[in-house]
């Protein structure tokens, strides 16, 4: 490594800009397929063990006020991922908002079903089981069986066991989020870094690009951070306070000795 | 299937097998479901349902809704909610009306207030219910349906409290035992009293259970209820387990006000379907 420091900071410039060009691109480039993975397998699961020809997963987009199914079994396996229903709307927004499981023997009689939401899958269930998926005290999803093949309707022990199946869900997505979020920060920290704006480190930009042979030492640091950064996360809320005032406590000190990390 | 196998945990106590008879002996033997609440309506006694709202003028609650609060998520208070004052309570999902609906069929004179703390925003859950739960608590009223819980173990001790304040208020809490068996506030305190389901359809059979923390079962299974938009539906869960106690709850205290908690639990333990009079 037998360059100068301002070289060694403008490889370090240009690999943070690849950095957060290759996470844009990948989207949430840390933990993607695993957690979808891991829903769809949950969802399977459920449906096998209810004997139920259909079970889906929902997340609220607290934006939008919206529910959208991310992963389905059975009967809209194909139609399902993706589409979006008002959170005050349907069975399925029912339980997102009260934050109570229900079992409906007959869906179609029920003044909440949507039929149109429904049809536009193209699976009209008989009867549904729904549970929400919890948070803390948030509900993040829904989580539903459709259509018990064995018998007209799901019953009590149907409800506790899906509660079940639904905690476990929960835990994986509110993993998942939290790397989304982690994500994103860590996105917005690394372009607040490169300063996107600044003419004169895109000058620096510049003359990075024109330097050959970078090792890839500062992206596994970062990675590295991220890494720790993850392990933070799943610390509980104490925790995680610890850490962020050890870090800041390290932000000032370097801010107020400007030649620290010279 | 044997029907045990059909019940979740909490309710499994209530199923045909494992079902207890209990004998009623002493003092307690005395006491009859005619003695409880024979001849009750409910009149004057104040019911409040914590939950998703009330459909003030559905017409399976009859125009016994006397009113109500929102209580909304509110990032800058200092309890981090607000109070907004609720005459003609509206229900945003139907969950508080159904709950309403079977109090009312029970106790048809009971005054129902809407408590609302569940809703479009699923932020804040557990500190809006301790705030409406409050809010019933200082406004007095006899009786309090809580088809609703939390998980959260940081919430433990202010519940507790709030189930505190009530019982030495003489505030009747009626708490739905989870559809889980898992942490859940204030269904699983000893002052409040649990119900979960069991699978019969008769809304005046309750059961008692002698192992805590599910004081009672009563109907929860396919139950006929009120819904959102003067509808009507087939539900099923715990939380309409709960309703049918409160119900019965205010019929005996529209008999006997001056009843404490403690009391009136003794007095469903010796009315309950399967409580009978030890042979002498």
């Amino acid at each position: 490594m037998g360059n100068s420091p301002l070289e060694q900071e403008n490889i370090l410039i240009r690999q943070l800009r690849r950095l957060i060009q290759s996470i844009e691109a990948a989207g949430h480039s840390f933990l993607p397929s695993t957690d979808q993975v891991l829903l769809q397998s949950i969802v399977e699961a459920a449906a096998r063990i209810f004997g139920a020809a259909a079970a889906s997963i929902a997340l609220i987009d607290e934006s939008l006020q919206e529910l959208v199914f991310r992963v389905a079994y059975g009967a809209g396996q194909e139609s399902l991922p993706g589409k979006r229903i008002p959170l005050d709307q349907g069975i399925v927004g029912y339980v997102a908002m009260t934050g109570q499981p229900i079992a409906v023997s007959n869906v179609q009689q029920d003044p909440r079903f949507s039929q149109s939401f429904a049809k536009s899958t193209g699976y009209v269930p008989r009867s549904i089981l729904a549970t929400p998926l919890i948070s803390g005290d948030r509900v993040i999803g829904v989580m539903e069986v459709l259509d018990k093949i064995s018998a007209p309707s799901f019953g009590l022990q149907d409800m506790e066991l899906l509660g079940i199946f639904a905690a476990q869900a929960a835990i994986a997505i509110q993993q998942s989020q939290q790397f989304d979020r982690i994500d994103v920060a860590l996105i917005n920290g690394l372009k607040a870094i490169a300063g996107d704006e600044s003419p004169d480190l895109q000058a620096c930009l510049d003359n990075a690009a024109q330097l050959a042979g970078t090792g890839s030492i500062e992206v596994s640091d970062l990675q590295e951070l991220a890494r720790l950064i993850y392990d933070f996360s799943q610390l509980d809320e104490a925790g995680r306070r610890l850490c962020i005032q050890v870090l800041r406590t390290f932000q000032d000190y370097r801010i107020s000795r400007p030649n620290f990390l010279k | 299937m044997p029907e045990s196998s059909e019940l979740p945990a909490w309710s499994s106590q209530f199923s045909l097998e494992s079902l207890q008879e209990l004998p009623l002996n002493g003092p307690l033997a005395g006491l009859s479901r005619d003695w409880a609440w024979g001849g009750s309506t409910g009149k004057g006694v104040s019911v409040a349902i914590v939950d998703s709202g009330l459909e003030y003028d559905h017409p399976r609650l009859e125009g016994q809704v006397r009113g109500g609060v929102i209580v909304e998520y509110d990032e800058n208070a200092e309890n981090k909610f607000r109070f907004i004052d609720d005459p003609e309570p509206q229900d945003l999902c139907g969950h508080g009306t159904a709950c309403a609906g079977i109090i009312h069929a029970l106790a048809p004179e009971a005054d129902l207030w809407s408590v609302r703390v569940l809703g479009r925003d699923a932020r804040g859950r557990a500190i809006q219910f301790a705030g409406g739960l409050n809010w019933a608590i200082e406004k007095s009223m006899q009786v309090i349906n809580l088809s609703l819980s939390t998980g959260r173990e940081e919430y433990y001790a202010l519940f507790h409290q709030l189930a505190d304040a009530a019982y030495f208020h003489r505030v009747m809490l009626i708490s739905a035992a989870n559809n889980i068996p898992a942490p859940c506030y204030p269904s699983l305190y000893s002052s409040v009293i649990s119900v979960a389901a069991h699978a019969g359809h008769d809304p005046l059979t309750y059961y008692y259970n002698p192992a805590p923390p599910v004081d009672f079962g009563a109907p929860g299974i396919d139950v006929e209820v009120a819904w959102k938009d003067k509808a009507t539906m087939t539900s099923t869960g715990n939380s309409f387990a709960a309703p049918h106690i409160a119900g019965l709850v205010a019929l005996i205290l529209a008999k006997h006000p001056d009843l404490t908690p403690f009391q009136v639990k003794t007095i469903l333990v010796a009315c309950a379907s399967n409580v009978h009079l030890a042979p002498a």
